[in-house]
């Protein structure tokens, strides 16, 4: 067989069915979005009319459009520098605790099996300004009612709340699995040497899990730049598009009224953005942390 | 080397495999049965997709199925296939990627504006006008304009509806109030209602389509239902004097505490529990909502104390201006047409569908109002529970009657009213500038339509 493989063609042959599902599921998508994107095309008409880049222009020119990329920036912000903290914390604690290690696991882990509908709907109720948990908790400390998904200065702080409480779980494990898989040798030694629980965490844990808090913050930036689903389920994009962000934007303004031409403009624009960012993250922090010796 | 041959072929073979089964499914369609009409008997088959899906839509699907027997029955070897998909799954994807591939079933549920305008528009839709004028049920429906695209009739309403205000009956009778004749008389209960420690209108405003009920009709009021027509054709602006004031009565309305705060954030439902629970009096919402206050599982203890009447005009005595609408229905695919049996199965489809029959069925089943004319006590006699009675006494109060805004604008202008009409709710700005963006996005929209 090996020798078979050496043969390009018989090779190629065995390539070839995945590289075909990989044209028309990935390479044929991407480039029917562009080029849709670039024609006012409205999904039905066979008529396709194209208008080069004014649909980027008018994305471009548009308030609206760069709300929403300004609350994509809030969940990237958000996700690194509240979630990845609290991510480390938390998986530094389970790590170390000594009992009930598995009950804390699973009980974190939770919430990312739950589907977004559910969340949402579950977290609407938390939020409720009548009998909210939230405002109830607040209400002790004399605090008046908040209009938490009404109000436009605190939709998306509830958003990014719940959307964080929903997957921390998730990257916990991840996290925890690389804290685990350190030699307990490191560990050990150092605490022979003196070395304080944080000063272990900081100089020994962390400095090793670092390429798993990197492919967090990898996941987290792409998962920010394609919310939609907890946004829909929570504020519709509202109070009057306060929480929109590019997907829902695109569903908004372009999806629901026909006019395709300009969703995919706005898709594309996402994938740009993505690509940028993601980018970006490598070549200027990420990079560093990729090798990891004993 | 026998190996590597056998290794090569069936690469050969799964590739090429691949390829045929992706390039298939073009010209392999069987043909319909008949093209002549000369086929007799032979079984033919036609597909309806309906969204009558869950408990609560069990009558209209009895309906329906009732239909569709008749409906086998007239037409030799017809056999209708019934395929139920989810109201809002239909319309915003399937329904869409099948117009798209240029494949609708040949029988479809659709809403008349925006989309069957757009179908009709790329001769995705029957004409329905001929059909009608050969079974003379053209002018028997309360309104076709959603429908209506170029003077021709692409589909046909299932019901109709009504917008006015719910109230509290047993709150109204313990307080003395009477129900309005105007507006100013409609201000004075909301403000004693207000006064009493109650939310006057119960509105939930997460989706803009339901503030914008109240916004319509008081547009409607002060600029006449007419203005409405002219924002497409440019003859008439939203920026109007008289819209403003309809609008700004509507943000006068937010301002003085009429809705309970924090309305941006309520879904639909939750508007109907504030009437149940007591906490708010009136509620602005179609005449659908009759369902929910008439069912002892949802109502409770409420059933028969939610009263309705139609939100009353500037001044006492002028007409009875109301939003009737009938903008969700069935439309038929164009290929139908070159089909004579098919043709023949719709057109008996339509015909024992749209029947006063089925519109009472629906009406005393359902609640739904009848899309087709129907005099008042034909409409009494299918039902004598009061809200309905009190529905019905609306209908026949209308002196004027309109349909939905958004069934005489564009998509996009639409979005902007809609997000307008939140950010006058949240108080980011006033009616006056929010009806100018409003006409900004509606002359952009005019362009590019021009």
């Amino acid at each position: 067989m090996n020798k078979a493989l050496r043969n390009p063609l018989i090779y190629i042959l065995f390539v070839l069915p995945a590289f075909i599902l990989f044209l028309a599921f990935f390479i044929y998508p991407i480039y029917t979005a562009i080029d849709n994107s670039f024609t006012s095309w409205n999904g039905i008409s066979k008529d396709v009319k194209y208008i080069g880049f004014d649909n980027y222009a008018t994305a471009m020119s548009d308030v609206a459009f760069w709300k929403s990329v300004k609350n994509n920036v809030y969940f990237i912000l958000f996700s690194c520098l509240v979630q990845v903290p609290l991510i480390v914390i938390f998986s530094l604690l389970i790590a170390n605790v000594k009992r009930l290690k598995g009950l804390y696991k699973t009980a974190v882990f939770a919430p990312s099996i739950m589907s977004t509908a559910v969340i949402g709907i579950l977290w609407g109720f938390i939020y409720n300004p009548d009998f909210g948990l939230m405002n109830q908790l607040l209400g002790l400390f004399g605090v008046e009612p908040i209009y938490w998904l009404s109000d436009k200065n605190w939709a998306m702080l509830s958003i990014l709340i719940t959307n964080a409480w929903q997957w921390t779980g998730f990257y916990i494990v991840m996290v925890l699995a690389a804290i685990i898989s350190i030699p307990k040798e490191l560990d050990e030694a150092a605490a022979i040497d003196g070395a304080t629980g944080w000063q272990r965490a900081m100089k020994i844990t962390l400095p090793l899990v670092m390429p798993i808090i990197s492919v967090v913050i990898m996941l987290s930036i792409a998962g920010a730049m394609k919310a939609a689903d907890i946004i829909l389920v929570m504020t519709k994009g509202g109070p009057a598009g306060s929480t929109d962000v590019m997907a829902t934007y695109m569903i908004r303004y372009a999806i629901t009224s026909f006019k395709h031409g300009f969703g995919n403009s706005i898709a594309v624009l996402i994938f740009v953005f993505t690509m940028i960012i993601t980018a970006l993250y490598q070549v200027l922090i990420a990079r560093r942390n990729e090798r990891i010796e004993y | 080397m026998k190996k590597k041959g056998l290794a090569l072929l069936m690469s050969l073979l799964f590739v090429s495999s691949a390829l045929l089964s992706a390039c298939g499914g073009k010209g392999a369609e069987k043909p319909s049965g008949g093209t002549g009409g000369a086929a007799g008997n032979e079984p033919f088959e036609i597909t309806i997709r309906h969204t009558q899906v869950g408990e609560s839509k069990k009558f209209r699907l009895a309906l329906l199925n009732d239909v569709v027997s008749k409906t086998e029955a007239a037409v030799p070897g017809l056999k209708i296939k019934l395929d139920a998909v989810d109201s809002e799954v239909n319309r915003k994807e399937k329904l869409r990627g099948e117009m798209a591939a240029g494949k609708p079933p040949e029988v479809f549920d659709v809403f008349g504006s925006p989309d069957a305008g757009v179908y009709a528009k790329e001769g995705l839709m029957l004409d329905l006008t001929p059909i009608l004028d050969e079974l003379g049920i053209k002018d028997k429906f309360t309104t076709l304009d959603p429908f209506t695209h170029d003077g021709k009739i692409y589909g046909l309403p299932i019901g109709g509806s009504i917008e006015g205000i719910f109230y509290n009956k047993e709150y109204f009778e313990q307080k003395g109030l009477s129900v309005p004749k105007s507006l100013a008389e409609l201000e004075q209960i909301a403000e004693a209602i207000k006064a009493d420690g109650k939310i006057p209108f119960a509105q939930s405003s997460k989706d803009a389509w339901i503030p914008l009920m109240t916004t319509n009709n008081l547009w409607s009021y002060y600029a006449g239902p007419e203005v409405t027509y002219g924002f497409k054709t440019g003859e008439t602006k939203w920026t109007d004097p008289k819209v403003v004031e309809g609008v700004k009565k509507h943000q006068e309305w937010v301002e003085k505490g009429y809705f309970k705060k924090g309305e941006l954030g309520f879904e639909y439902a939750d508007m109907r529990n504030q009437i149940l629970s007591g906490e708010a009096i009136m509620m602005m919402d179609g005449s659908w909502a009759n369902s929910v206050f008439r069912d002892p599982e949802q109502a409770g203890d409420m059933v028969g104390k939610i009263g309705y009447f139609n939100l009353p005009p500037v001044n006492a005595g002028d007409p009875v201006v109301v939003m009737q609408d009938a903008n969700n229905g069935y439309g038929f695919s164009a290929e139908v047409a070159n089909d004579p049996r098919k043709l023949q199965a719709v057109k008996e489809f339509i015909k024992n569908m749209w029947t006063d029959e089925m519109q009472l069925r629906g009406l005393k089943e359902d609640g739904v109002l009848p899309a087709m004319k129907m005099d008042l006590e034909t409409m009494n006699s299918t039902s004598d529970d009061p809200l309905m009675q009190d529905i019905f006494k609306g209908v026949s109060e209308i002196g004027k009657s309109f349909p939905a805004f958004d069934a005489l604008v564009q998509a996009d202008v639409n979005t902007a009213l809609s997000m307008g009409i939140q950010q006058v709710i949240g108080g980011e700005l006033d009616a006056q500038k929010m009806l100018e963006n409003v006409q900004a996005a509606q002359e952009a929209a005019n362009a590019t339509e021009e």
